[in-house]
């Protein structure tokens, strides 16, 4: 440590409180522990070290609503289990996010016509920020949407903007 | 023993409710009741006393079948008047299988339950009972195991109706 030792100690950065504060979310985006069916292999296959999510910040698997940022949907979802998904999703605190991953958290997926049981679509239960494509997807493509749920974090804005008076 | 031996033995101790033995298939493919004919080769049964019939195929010591391996129910076809009620057992002992079947009217589909039998028919049957309409009589705890306990109808009967929508989500 040589000439930037103690050469930062009383100086002060400044940044716009959006970009702080949207860098602290979308780099520590805490999924919630759920899998609903083969979906939650990949997803697991993502949390394991050789694709390693938490080199996003989102390794932390909660296995409480209450401490997560990201709910991914990472299965079929059947009508029994729509309303306790509902209600996990009323128990995370804001902000609050959805990955839908996979064909059937998509749209009903190969249970589309004859699933008697299964919701087409999760967006009918939960708002959904996310869908990923595949049956199942790599697990580069749920880092891909994980990347592109960054981008919207990125995007978005904290504070409110004075109304403009004509 | 093979399946001729294990027919003429039901035959011998006067097995209750043994009809006899069917072909897997009927002999005109075009005839939709036969559909509950596919498969191995098997006995038909009065559904109304399959339990006492489950009794001497499990305590019989030439048969001994120890393990209900299968318990399912069958619908043909949305015309076919009938249901097929289906029932594999299984010989660890004597290393032989039975399959047994029963022809049960839609118009009153009951019949007694095996759990006094076998155990394992716990499951199987509130699993048939919710998808087919089966009411299996002195079952110990007949809730719906998969479905929601609310669910209208029985998915697997072949005139089932998809729900429009459930609890608010439509299904459309």
């Amino acid at each position: 440590m040589g000439t930037l030792e103690n050469s930062l100690e009383e100086n002060v950065l400044t940044t716009k409180v959006d970009w702080l504060i949207n860098w602290c979310r979308l780099m520590s985006i805490w999924p919630m522990t759920f899998g609903l069916a083969c979906c939650a292999i990949e997803m697991m296959a993502v949390g394991a070290a050789h694709h390693d999510i938490d080199r996003f910040g989102a390794g932390a698997f909660r296995a409480s609503p209450r401490q997560a940022d990201l709910m991914i949907v990472a299965g079929t979802v059947n009508f029994k289990m729509a309303e306790r998904i509902k209600r996990l999703y009323d128990q995370m605190p804001a902000p609050k996010y959805v990955i839908a991953m996979g064909a059937c958290a998509t749209g009903g997926g190969p249970y589309y016509k004859f699933g008697y049981t299964v919701v087409k679509g999760v967006d009918r239960v939960v708002p959904v920020d996310v869908y990923i494509a595949g049956c199942p997807p790599r697990p580069e493509a749920l880092l891909e949407g994980l990347m592109k749920l960054q981008e919207k974090i990125k995007s978005s804005s904290v504070i409110r903007k004075p109304a403009r008076t004509a | 023993m093979d399946f001729q031996g294990i027919t003429d033995r039901l035959t011998a101790v006067g097995a209750p409710g043994f009809l006899g033995v069917d072909e897997p298939r009927g002999k005109d493919p075009e005839v939709k009741g036969d559909k509950g004919r596919a498969g191995d080769p098997f006995v038909l049964v009065d559904p109304q006393s399959i339990d006492r019939f489950l009794v001497v195929c499990r305590d019989d010591p030439k048969l001994r079948f120890e393990i209900l391996a299968d318990l399912t129910a069958t619908d043909p076809a949305a015309d076919d008047e009938n249901l097929w009620v289906n029932y594999n057992l299984l010989s660890v002992s004597h290393r032989h299988r039975l399959a047994i079947k029963g022809i049960l009217p839609k118009s009153e589909p009951t019949l007694p339950s095996a759990v006094a039998v076998y155990r394992a028919a716990q499951w199987h049957e509130r699993e048939a009972a919710e998808m087919f309409g089966v009411t299996y009589r002195g079952h110990p705890d007949p809730r719906n195991i998969l479905l929601p306990d609310d669910w209208v109808g029985h998915p697997l009967r072949k005139d089932y109706e998809f729900p429009k929508e459930y609890h608010g989500i439509s299904c459309e």
